[in-house]
């Protein structure tokens, strides 16, 4: 039988004190996290704590950090563990109060379903269905990932952007809110896609990181959750906010020269027709960007329109015709997905 | 000699241009033959699939579909670039989307047929000359140095897609690069999270909050400068950090390297030729330090 060391972040509210403490434990292969932190429990300190229940990746109660990254101690074991960091070491999540050694205060989480109303909606002129509602294979298909979260918090523990801001909605919850969007039971979807559009801390906050994914052990994807949303949320038409302003203003630099204008993404961002209108808060914003962009001019990191290279010549003809295509092919989904709506609506008898 | 086809990414022809003179100098000093993709777009940074991903994955498609033509490797230099073609890559495995996509590819006498592995330089150094090549050509060794490396974050995440399995190597790239030239590699928090940049002009509290955390845990743990394999992260920590550290309210002052300049360095090239006169924070007392 092999020992291995584990070092464990602790932390005791009657003092208030917070140390590492490193523990030995037998382990045999197979054992996980969770094993040994029990087997610690047992056998030499009573006092660590932890929360644990189903031991099968079921419940998703027991998501701490191993060797800093947020994973369940249940689905862990130690000797894969010890590959990426020997000692082991383990912490409790991040992002959220502690409340003893590895339990944090799941509050500021859970809250978040709440703000997201991250529960079935049903039509309300329709008479509810004798056994259940139903919702299609193929559609269920497109979406199923997201309705697999077990809430185990370990992509709302290594979020960049929760760790800077407490009200960010957060990857759980916006991966929930998009499995409604998409659940053709639910009656909500436009209230629902304004709310994450325009909500502080809704889908345009999120930077992109990929630590929910790579965190969440039930494959649930949140980070493209949120990138759907956003696609789905642009064609709702909620378009009136600076990521989507960002958006265009990226995408008609690379229409013109194949190549990103961040000389002129600043200006997309806070919105061209806000400036001309004289929107104060437009002004104030652009002003929030002058002293970064005279820093690159006197740094000479900004080179002028002139010296800078874009796609060349035959490449940006290419670019346009399929941003054309793409346009139009596009133009011809919709034309398709409205007939097949009208189609869908004459045989439901409308709802 | 070992050539690429050669994507610089709009940063390093746009708001860091000492990224793209440098990765040139390096290769030319390691007998890279690199050729640029002249004709390529953006890859769209995940910023055009906000609301177009199908758009994103055909510009990307084209991209590859270029290098797959020429029979050459992929070389892209920005963390982003890297992240964004390797998840059009992954997607490109479905050969019906495959078809789909090359529709738009076909006027132009091209087709993706899906047998292109985009790295980075960074990687490419690892992978393909090797360390020992790389050390055997240091001229100027950084040992004075304490680096922290800040690796952005689509060279880190998702491990699948950037199979960190199969290629083990690619977990602590920086960490061998910046060891390899003699400096000693610095350990914290920050180096594997977000810069923030995607938010710059969302968010800018809770971007810079973010740039200002990193730079101030490094510059806490003893770093000299930080080195990143991500223009757009080196967008929010240089430029930006006279603004991230009045939002964190501390004082900052850490220089910010390009992979390619850090390698130049060692290799014994002049910071001018570096592009290192320009950056906003200032690399003197760092030059200084190794007698550059
Ligand atoms: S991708 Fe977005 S939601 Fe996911 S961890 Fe990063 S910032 Fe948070
Ligand atoms: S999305 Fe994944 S990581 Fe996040 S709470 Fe749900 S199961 Fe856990
Ligand atoms: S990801 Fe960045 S550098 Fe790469 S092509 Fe796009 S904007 Fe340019
Ligand atoms: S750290 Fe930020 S800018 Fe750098 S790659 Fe990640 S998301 Fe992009
Ligand atoms: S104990 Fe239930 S998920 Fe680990």
């Amino acid at each position: 039988m092999a020992q291995q060391e584990l070092i464990i972040q602790r932390y005791n509210p009657d003092t208030d004190e917070s140390y590492e403490e490193s523990f030995n434990v037998d382990v045999q292969p197979g054992q996980t996290v969770l094993d040994s932190l029990n087997a610690i429990k047992w056998e030499q300190d009573g006092t660590l704590s932890f929360r644990m229940s189903c031991r099968h990746a079921i419940c998703g109660s027991c998501a701490m950090k191993v060797n800093g990254q947020s994973m369940l101690s249940c689905q862990t074991q130690v000797d894969a563990a010890a590959e990426r960091g020997d000692p082991i070491t383990v912490g409790p999540q991040g992002n959220q109060n502690v409340i003893k050694d590895l339990v944090v205060d799941v509050e500021k989480f859970l809250h978040q379903f709440e703000r997201a109303e991250t529960w079935l909606e049903p039509y309300e002129d329709q008479e509810p269905p004798e056994r259940e509602y139903r919702q299609k294979v193929e559609e269920f298909d497109h979406w199923s990932h997201a309705s697999t979260c077990i809430h185990c918090g370990a992509c709302y523990s290594d979020c960049t952007v929760a760790a800077v801001d407490e009200n960010f909605l957060g990857p759980a919850a916006l991966a929930k809110a998009y499995r409604f969007v998409m659940d053709s039971r639910d009656a909500k979807r436009e209230e629902r896609l304004q709310f994450l559009s325009e909500e502080q801390g809704g889908i345009w906050d999120c930077t992109r990181c990929y630590m929910c994914v790579q965190a969440c052990p039930k494959d649930v994807l949140p980070m493209d959750a949120i990138m759907e949303l956003r696609t789905l949320a642009i064609e709702a038409g909620h378009v009136n906010n600076h990521g989507v302003r960002h958006h265009k203003g990226f995408m008609s630099g690379v229409r013109k020269r194949g190549r990103l204008d961040e000389m002129m993404l600043p200006v997309q961002s806070v919105g061209i027709g806000r400036l001309l209108t004289g929107n104060l808060a437009a002004h104030k914003e652009m002003m929030d960007y002058t002293p970064g962009a005279i820093r690159l001019l006197k740094s000479r990191k900004l080179l002028t329109i002139a010296q800078r290279h874009g796609a060349n010549a035959e490449g940006r003809e290419q670019i346009e015709r399929i941003f054309e295509e793409v346009e139009a092919e596009k133009h011809h989904h919709d034309v398709d997905a409205e007939a097949f709506g009208a189609e869908f609506e004459t045989a439901i008898g409308g709802h | 000699m070992s050539k690429y086809a050669f994507w610089p990414g709009c940063v390093a022809q746009g708001a860091a241009p000492e990224l793209y003179t440098s990765t040139l100098a390096v290769a030319e000093h390691l007998g890279m033959d690199l050729v640029e993709l002249e004709a390529a777009a953006c890859t769209g940074a995940g910023i055009i699939s906000d609301g177009e991903p199908y758009l994103q994955d055909v510009l990307n498609a084209r991209t590859m579909a270029m290098s797959e033509q020429m029979d050459l490797p992929l070389m892209d230099i920005c963390s982003t670039c890297v992240g964004v073609h390797r998840l059009a890559a992954e997607k490109f495995r479905d050969v019906d989307y495959r078809i789909r996509i090359n529709h738009h590819l076909a006027p132009e006498g091209l087709e993706y047929r899906g047998t292109v592995d985009p790295r980075h330089l960074l990687w490419i150094l690892l992978e393909d000359v090797g360390i020992d090549k790389i050390n055997s050509m240091v001229k100027r060794p950084l040992e004075e140095l304490n680096l922290g490396p800040f690796y952005g974050c689509y060279l880190v995440r998702p491990e699948r897609t950037l199979e960190f399995d199969t290629h083990p190597t690619r977990r602590d790239s920086l960490e061998q690069l910046i060891e390899v030239l003699g400096a000693t590699s610095i350990t914290y928090d920050g180096m594997t999270k977000c810069c923030g940049f995607p938010i710059l002009t969302m968010n800018k509290q809770n971007s810079l909050t973010m740039a200002g955390t990193h730079l101030d845990e490094a510059q806490s743990k003893g770093a000299d400068a930080l080195v990143t394999p991500c223009p757009l992260c080196h967008l929010n920590l240089d430029a930006q950090q006279p603004d991230a550290a009045k939002v964190i309210d501390r004082n900052l002052n850490l220089p910010i390297l390009h992979v390619p300049q850090l390698l130049g360095l060692a290799m014994g090239l002049e910071p001018e030729t570096l592009g290192l006169t320009r950056h906003v924070v200032d690399t003197n007392r760092l030059l200084n330090k190794i007698g550059a």
